[in-house]
């Protein structure tokens, strides 16, 4: 069954850039999403929200420094880690979270799902959870059929992987041998359900993948490194035309499902042990702080800018205007 | 003129717009080297090769992969659903992702996509393969629906369908296959939104779709004998919807009666029916009347099929009654 990925990661074979922009996008995402609650707390965006927080590994990993903007990615319900890993520019994000026109959907307003940036293979993710694991499918048949050499990557959670459309894509992928990647983001729970009590499988959701003749493995997705090669090992096997990859990547939510989720399903004692000894950008820092790739006042200054950049992200958005009433009747039809 | 049936007028239109466009892609279940169960796309495999495919039986993946296809711009799906009445299984694929995808993502991308849906009581195909649910998607914004009555027309619309850059729904009738009519050597289109008169008339407007057109057109000849004149109208496409041309009618004849063989109830003609008194009420000289199929699901006797189609006979009788008033 599936196997856990593992490998020997040393810092030094990568660049101190490479390293650092890990590291930025990481605090990049737990800063947006840090400022964004506290934009819901003060009644500025509605909706729901499901916090990445805790997973910034994860996405940075299996973004940065491995898709280009011509490869597509289908985020999740946690999908701002991901948008933000591709480079969507924060301030569009947060536009489309408060509805102003600065948003990717000119001020129709999106939640985590429906905002969209084609230019850097965002296509957008549905309402209704894991319905990417069969639209992706057809935009890696689109490249495969236009002979080019781009990925989709599928991120999708536990919870979703319930979702029939899983056995749909992965039969096709493995049948047509497609140039895409499914990442489970898998943090153990769909909502207050543990994954244990909603799907069958021997012991990975990556297991599932063996039936359908497709390469796959379970990955440490806290460990933003070892996620990187889990996906670049994918990456390079789709180009190589050598079909889909199924990645399973631990990891845990440190908030609740969505703002206002009392989260007292989870053992209190495990969660203590997920924020304190396995989170991903604290375990980064250790690293590089112990093999001296940074000091300490160099990553501080990376906070600082991030921090910057994501206020004036906000004053972006939230200085641009509401739409007009007239736009609901825009864009329905090419 | 040369006379063809609907099936090769349709696999005409597949064959032009796939020679004229090469991202053009045709798949399905058993659309392959099969040629489809219907035989629309016979021969296609063979010219076209990996630009049809036979797919899993997995109608909402079908559709979603359609889709996920259509967004990248690299491509132009025209998937079919074998029965109609699949629909169903990829429902939330249809309603939501294909007809609002585009919307709800402020318009970014374009959804060039033509799904191919088999409707129609025919052959005791029973309560899951004979429904015709294209007022389902009415109620959907973002589905352009085309039900085409005629050879002419169904290759003329499926053209404009593949071209166009929004999604469609392309309803045919199963028993229209067979039926032949005219259609010309050169190349033609037909605009959606633009209602055809099947047959002029200035006391009763018939508005009909699909096979009722036929039956519509049959009972017009009856009632003629007797000194009643229909105008037969046939929308063509439901949504868009040609409003103009129906109301044209409505206030020439006052008396309007709509078939379809939809079941009755929350059928295409209850939108139209509305759309005719928000507009026309005082224009009309006898309450709007409909025949459809009945409320019930359609049984698999053959035999007691036929009580579920819309007759020649009910249609003379309806007429008939309108033109008490």
């Amino acid at each position: 069954m599936a196997e856990i990925y593992k490998k020997e990661t040393q810092l030094k074979d990568y660049s101190k850039d490479v390293l650092l922009d890990f590291y930025r996008t990481m605090v990049k995402i737990r800063k947006f999403d840090e400022h964004l609650i506290r934009l819901m707390q003060e009644g500025k965006v509605s909706g729901f929200y499901h916090s990445g927080i805790g997973s910034e590994g994860l996405s940075a990993g299996s973004i940065r420094n491995v898709l280009r903007d011509e490869d597509y990615i289908y985020y999740n319900h946690r999908g701002c880690n991901q948008k933000i890993a591709k480079g969507v520019p924060l301030s569009k994000i947060y536009g489309d979270f408060l509805g102003t026109t600065e948003g990717t959907t000119r001020g129709l307003g999106a939640g985590i799902v429906h905002s969209a940036d084609p230019s850097r293979g965002v296509l957008g993710q549905a309402g209704t959870i894991g319905s990417q694991l069969g639209i992706g499918i057809g935009t890696a048949y689109a490249s495969k059929f236009k002979g080019t050499d781009q990925v989709t990557v599928i991120y999708f959670g536990d919870g979703a992987a319930s979702r029939e459309m899983l056995h749909g894509s992965l039969n096709w992928a493995g049948l047509y041998n497609l140039p895409v990647i499914y990442i489970c983001e898998n943090n153990e729970y769909a909502i207050s359900c543990h994954v244990s009590e909603t799907h069958a499988v021997k012991e990975h959701i990556a297991d599932w993948a063996y039936g359908y003749g497709i390469s796959n493995c379970v990955v440490d997705g806290n460990d933003v490194l070892l996620m990187h090669e889990a996906t670049k090992e994918a990456v390079e096997r789709a180009k190589r035309g050598e079909g889909p990859t199924f990645i399973e990547a631990q990891t845990f939510r440190h908030r609740g499902h969505f703002e206002g989720d009392p989260y007292d399903y989870v053992d209190g004692e495990l969660l203590k042990d997920w924020k304190e000894n396995k989170d991903p950008i604290r375990n980064f820092v250790s690293r590089m702080l112990l093999d001296k790739i940074a000091e300490k006042q160099e990553l501080k200054t990376i906070d600082q800018e991030v921090e910057q950049e994501i206020l004036e992200a906000i004053e972006k958005a939230e200085s641009a205007p509401q739409p007009e009433a007239g736009r609901i009747y825009e864009g329905l039809f090419a | 003129m040369r006379t063809i049936n609907m099936r090769t007028a349709l696999l005409e239109a597949l064959n032009e717009e796939m020679e004229r466009d090469e991202t053009t892609l045709v798949f399905g279940e058993d659309v392959g080297k099969f040629g489809g169960i219907n035989k629309v796309t016979e021969g296609l495999y063979e010219k076209y090769g990996n630009r049809v495919f036979d797919t899993p039986i997995a109608e909402p993946t079908i559709v979603a992969a359609a889709v996920g296809m259509a967004i990248t711009g690299n491509a132009r799906p025209v998937p079919e659903l074998q029965f109609g009445d699949f629909a169903g299984i990829a429902f939330d694929e249809i309603f939501n992702k294909m007809g609002k995808w585009r919307f709800m993502h402020g318009g970014q991308m374009e959804m060039p996509i033509t799904l191919r849906l088999p409707v129609g009581i025919a052959g005791g195909a029973g309560p899951e393969h004979s429904q015709s649910p294209q007022a389902l998607f009415m109620h959907g914004p973002g589905l352009q629906i085309v039900i085409p009555s005629t050879p002419y027309d169904a290759k003329g619309l499926l053209k404009t369908a593949i071209r166009d850059n929004n999604a469609v729904l392309f309803f045919e009738h199963k028993l229209l296959y067979d039926m032949k009519g005219e259609v010309p050597e050169e190349e033609y289109l037909i605009p959606f939104g633009k209602a055809d008169i099947k047959r002029e008339g200035s006391d009763v407007t018939v508005i009909a779709t699909a096979l009722q057109v036929h039956t519509a057109l049959e009972a017009a000849e009856e009632l003629a004998a007797d000194g009643t004149e229909v105008e037969v109208v046939d929308p063509r496409t439901l949504a868009p919807l040609d409003m103009e041309t129906i109301l044209s009618s409505v206030r020439k004849t006052g008396r309007v009666l709509i078939v379809h063989e939809e079941s009755k109830t929350g059928g295409s003609g209850a939108e139209i029916a509305a759309q005719i008194q928000e507009e026309a009420l005082f224009d009309l000289a006898a309450p709007i009347r409909r025949i459809g199929s009945p409320d019930v699901p359609i049984a698999q006797n053959i035999y007691l099929e036929q009580f579920y189609r819309p007759s020649k006979e009910q249609i003379v009788q309806a007429v008939n009654e309108l033109m008490e008033y």
